[in-house]
């Protein structure tokens, strides 16, 4: 690069700044098109993984069998009924 | 008697000079900044630590062999020395190691062969630097394991948000102008290759600025690590008052659509579809970015979590402690305490400061524009700093709408602004390196 020093950083700055954009864009589309690619022509059988939540393992306020649900309500109630039965005391 | 002189003489405190004195105090400065206040502890323990090592006066821990003989040899050995390097005077150590630098490979090998032979060593935090610093491998290791720790699925659900990673890298290319501006009507005195270097700290990304620093200005090395390290500390403070001056509450209030589930399969072959990108399109990032996708691989792979787990794990570890260790022997006093460090860390809040607007500013519009609404706080998310800037979007979003969780959706922005500062620096190494 020639000119004067303020030359040259004007220049790095159109040419460094063109060339990440440039690169994101193209990276944009990339990305675009392997999402559309996988999703066209290789479709997953399994769940698709949302972030965070670690497969195997029920996420947190789902229940395995409505007669545990039935306890549950149970034991909760029962706890109700004794805080209040406390409270008013 | 004469023992005890000697031992005097020996000792710290009579040979301290006032430049050691005031870098150890930084050193001890940047260790309560990290310990009581916790800025960055992982990297300003080892930097605290390593500057107050550097400047013990007389132990020479960050000099190479030969500054450690123009230091503290006996006039006979200087004598030779002065005579190999072609020069008068052995009395001033700074001319002498002035001739040494300037000086030509084979003479520069004659003079340490000198001096190692005469019992001078390098220092430990010297060699250090020149294991995990000069020759590139610490920051490039480190992305590696940053790689590994980086989840690519926000920014695949919403690649959109790559333009916001490179609005922020605005920062850089504006403080390039501003450093080369300074040079030019003479307050300061950067090469371009310097004010590419200081430029980089408004990437906001620390193994970035260093890997780019240590091809473009290893002289100024240190300076910039810490400027990087600090601001990338101080992302709580420094941003959320230019977000809310730049957007209205109506803004920031805007909540964002749920991001789509992005599949296993879109996350492992990205990291390829990214090293392709950068193999044809700009081999210079390669390093930076090769070595990022490999980590990113080894994770999502999902078949070699021993591996993963090692490069984010003990390996990236082991690797910050040389690191630190390293960027702290740059805060000897005869090398950092001058105007130019001043004028870096000037720059470099700067720098940061104009990423954080430009990402923002890109976001507003994004959000006028686009056919889905964007809070433009995600946009401040675009200098890296993972992932720091993107609990900074969330915090300020959450702020005017306790039900707004902006977290994920900075993610983004957050990483693409790793890849964009990545780019910048591939940039910046090919037009001024090469």
């Amino acid at each position: 690069m020639q000119g004067t020093l303020m030359d040259q950083g004007l220049e790095l700055m159109l040419f460094g700044m063109g060339t990440v954009l440039a690169f994101l864009s193209v990276l944009v589309l990339s990305i675009t098109l392997m999402s559309w690619i996988l999703a066209r022509y290789f479709p997953v059988v399994e769940m698709p993984q949302g972030s965070g939540a670690s497969p195997g393992r029920p996420p947190v306020g789902v229940l395995e069998s409505p007669a545990e649900d039935a306890r549950l309500i149970a034991v909760i109630s029962a706890a109700i009924h004794r805080h209040r039965s406390k409270k008013s005391q | 008697m004469g023992n005890f002189l000697n031992l005097w003489r020996d000792s710290g405190i009579a040979q301290m000079d006032m430049g050691q004195g005031i870098m150890i105090l930084i050193g001890l400065l940047l260790l309560y900044l990290a310990i009581r206040k916790g800025f960055e502890p992982l990297l300003l323990v080892p930097i605290g630590f390593g500057g107050i090592l550097a400047n013990i006066p007389g132990a020479g821990l960050a000099y190479s062999a030969v500054e450690n003989a123009a230091y503290g040899a006996d006039p006979a050995l200087l004598g030779e020395l002065a005579r190999i390097l072609g020069i008068e005077s052995t009395e001033n150590a700074k001319a002498l190691f002035a001739a040494y630098a300037a000086s030509g490979a084979q003479v520069k090998m004659l003079a340490s062969q000198l001096v190692n032979d005469a019992g001078f060593h390098d220092g430990m935090l010297y060699i250090f630097y020149s294991v995990s610093i000069a020759s590139g491998v610490a920051p490039l290791v480190i992305f590696m394991g940053v790689g590994a720790m980086t989840d690519f699925g926000p920014l695949l659900a919403n690649p959109k948000t790559l333009f916001l990673g490179a609005a922020a890298q605005f920062g850089i290319f504006a403080t390039v102008l501003g450093a080369v501006y300074l040079t030019s009507i003479g307050i300061m005195d950067f090469s371009i290759a310097d004010a590419a270097a200081i430029g980089i700290i408004g990437g906001a990304d620390g193994p970035t600025a260093i890997y780019v620093s240590s091809i473009l200005a290893p002289d100024l090395l240190g300076a910039i690590a810490v400027a990087a390290y600090s601001y990338m500390a101080l992302v709580p403070m420094i941003q959320p008052p230019i977000m809310r001056a730049l957007t209205t509450e109506a803004e920031r209030k805007i909540e964002m659509v749920q991001l789509r589930p992005v599949t296993t399969r879109e996350k492992i072959v990205f990291p390829m579809v990214l090293l392709l990108l950068v193999a044809f399109l700009l081999p210079s990032a390669a390093p930076l970015l090769g070595m990022f996708c490999f980590g990113n691989l080894l994770k999502e792979s999902g078949v070699v979590d021993r591996l993963s787990d090692a490069a984010q794990g003990s390996l990236i570890n082991i690797v910050t402690i040389f690191l630190g260790l390293s960027v702290g022997s740059k805060l000897v006093a005869a090398k950092f305490l001058d105007t130019n460090t001043l004028g870096i860390l000037g720059l470099g809040i700067i720098a940061f400061a104009i990423g954080t607007a430009s990402g923002v500013l890109l976001a507003k519009l994004m959000n006028k524009f686009g056919s889905t609404p964007l809070n433009p706080l995600i946009g401040s998310a675009g200098v890296s700093a993972v992932p720091m800037a993107a609990r900074v979007s969330n915090k300020v979003g959450l702020e005017a709408n306790p039900h707004n969780f902006l977290l994920m959706h900075a993610m983004g922005p957050n990483v693409a602004g790793v890849i964009g500062s990545a780019v910048a620096a591939g940039v910046m190494i090919s037009l001024v390196g090469g």
